[in-house]
């Protein structure tokens, strides 16, 4: 057997494993197979209720999430052929936030609940539009554009804060770009998963370009892959997919990052190979700081995205170390 | 196959950097391109592989118009070898010279896929290296494994930008010497050089290039006259056997 279907297999195992652990841990002492047939056979009991409404959303979210988020990542860092690419590095995420955060801001989604998700999408859209607006050059351009991007989201975010004149809403604010599922409903699934999965289809289609790439952008044209449709599919999937994440839970950051760096070695040097296995460990990571976020360590729960943030950074640092020195 | 340039011509913020080139590149030949640095060789060879529009004029392929050909047919019958690649990602040998099968993966088997690279990876001296990580090769190997990944490419019309620049001599001689091979087998090679010693031994035609315009084409015999090297290069010559050795500035107040 190869490495590459080992890798596959052991990370299918494990978010199978996380998965299911995530519908069976909870505060309330409930028969997870008891509440499951129940959904499925319409009963309304309170095992129904708790798999249905809170755990299965929350699974399915963060299974989906974690994916894309993973995924989205090795894609560009294939395509900017940067192994420190990422959706916030692109600004991607971050514009998806400045919507969803405006939304707050105005009260909006005080009155129609479903505009939050519609603005963080648009965020993501406005960012996307923007970056293929400004990136007729070749990658380099690109990321530079993703930087003003992320710099620009983050000035207007912190003027929203600034601005902001309930001290209610700066706490949400706050809150939510931390990133966290503890709120995730069925109707957050149905929201974000058309985006999560035609993302996810854009980003897995662009496997052969991107080992075309690895030669350069002129032998990949030459060779039928032309740039701009590679640059097109990978924004807009990364936007799909990282849009419909922020918009049903906020920032979480890193995966994107982290998860190519952690599996490369494993899955090899060809950016194909690396799509199928940071997707997997993407949901795995997710899944698992999920549950740890539930464990009942403090008072307070605390956010997911500070979790993922928390396991990035040292990754990020090993990461920087291991490339001291070393042109990337 | 026939690739043909029709009048093509290119301004850049009004630097005209090709004028009119009509070229042919016939099956069987390995047509050389020289000419001095900012001639318009390489902006010419970049216009044939279709990555550059010309202004005016237009790129045939078999009379087809290159721009509007499909780029995925364009891809397997056209195989580009630039200047320049990016640095090794660390991939197989194999895995490199593989990826010139991309093209084909509609229309190949994974085995004749498998023995194009196998062929590739043998003529250019790498079927030892096809296991080592492309990472660690030295200059000249990892040259020979792109070009590999070129001849996998197994198309009718080969491009290669000064495909020599990064080797020895005795390299040099090696894979110039295969472009004549191939071109034996029925391939059509346009290749820029920069070594005219080179140029001279090895294409059936040159083509001569200066300031955006063929000034002269033909046998290396016809065209590489001292005439023209004073002309084209500003220097003097001098004959060593049949090969001209760039001797003497004749006019160096001439070139800009």
């Amino acid at each position: 057997m190869s490495r590459y279907i080992l890798t596959v297999a052991v990370l299918s195992v494990v978010v199978l494993a996380l998965a299911a652990l995530s519908l069976v841990a909870g505060p309330a002492g409930i028969g997870v197979i008891q509440g499951l047939s129940d959904m499925l056979h319409g009963r309304e009991t309170i095992a129904a209720t708790i798999i249905g409404q809170i755990r299965l959303p929350r699974m399915i979210l963060a299974l989906l999430i974690g994916g894309t988020l993973g995924l989205s990542g090795a894609a560009l860092q294939g395509l900017v052929r940067n192994p420190l690419a990422d959706p916030g590095v692109l600004g991607i995420s971050g514009c998806g936030a400045l919507g969803a955060v405006l939304v707050f801001y105005t009260g909006i989604s005080a009155v129609w609940a479903p505009a939050l998700p519609l603005a963080a999408l648009s965020g993501a859209g406005l960012a996307t539009l923007l970056l293929l607006a400004l990136t007729r050059g070749g990658t380099l351009v690109l990321v530079l554009a993703g930087a003003a991007l992320g710099s620009m989201s983050a000035a207007l975010l912190a003027l929203t804060l600034n601005l902001v004149p309930s001290p209610y809403a700066s706490y949400e604010i706050m809150h939510w770009l931390m990133g966290s599922l503890s709120r995730a409903s069925l109707h957050d699934v149905l929201i974000a998963s058309p985006g999560l999965l035609i993302g996810s289809a854009l980003l897995f289609s662009t496997a052969r370009s991107l080992d075309a790439l690895t030669l350069g952008e002129d032998v990949a044209q030459t060779m039928g892959f032309p740039l701009r449709a590679v640059q097109w599919r990978v924004v807009l999937g990364t936007a799909l997919a990282v849009g419909s994440g922020v918009a049903v839970a906020g920032g979480i950051g890193f995966v994107g990052l982290v998860m190519p760096h952690l599996l490369r070695p494993l899955a090899g040097a060809r950016p194909s190979r690396l799509l199928l296995p940071s997707a997997l460990g993407g949901a795995a990571l997710l899944l698992a700081a999920d549950l740890f976020v539930r464990l009942p360590v403090s008072g307070a729960e605390l956010q997911l995205g500070v979790v993922t943030s928390l396991i990035g950074t040292p990754v990020f640092f090993w990461q920087v170390w291991r490339l001291r020195g070393r042109p990337v | 196959m026939i690739l043909q340039t029709d009048t093509i011509s290119l301004t850049l913020q009004s630097n005209r950097l090709l004028d009119d080139i009509a070229l042919e590149v016939l099956p069987g030949e390995v047509l050389g391109l020289i000419g001095p640095n900012g001639a318009g060789k390489s902006t010419l060879l970049r216009i044939m592989a279709g990555l550059l529009r010309p202004e005016t004029g237009r790129v045939l392929l078999d009379g087809q118009d290159l721009f509007t050909m499909p780029p995925e047919e364009r891809g397997r019958h056209l195989a580009y070898l630039p200047q320049e690649a990016p640095a090794a990602v660390g991939m197989s040998v194999r895995d490199v010279a593989m990826l010139g099968r991309l093209p084909h993966r509609r229309t190949s088997s994974a085995a004749q896929n498998e023995t194009a690279v196998q062929q590739a990876l043998e003529a250019v001296g790498m079927t030892a290296f096809a296991d080592r990580s492309s990472a660690s090769l030295s200059g000249g190997e990892r040259a020979r494994v792109l070009l590999a990944r070129a001849l996998a490419v197994q198309a009718p019309i080969l491009l290669a930008d000064e495909p020599v620049a990064a080797l020895d001599p005795a390299q040099a001689l090696t894979v110039m010497d295969l472009f004549g091979q191939c071109a034996v087998q029925g391939q059509a090679i346009a290749v820029v050089l920069h070594d005219l010693a080179l140029a001279a031994r090895f294409c059936t035609r040159i083509a001569v290039l200066s300031r955006g315009r063929i000034v002269s084409i033909g046998t290396p015999a016809d065209v590489l006259t001292d005439a023209l090297f004073a002309e084209v290069y500003g220097v003097a010559v001098r004959r060593c056997g049949e090969v001209a050795v760039p001797w003497s500035l004749v006019s160096s107040a001439r070139r800009p």
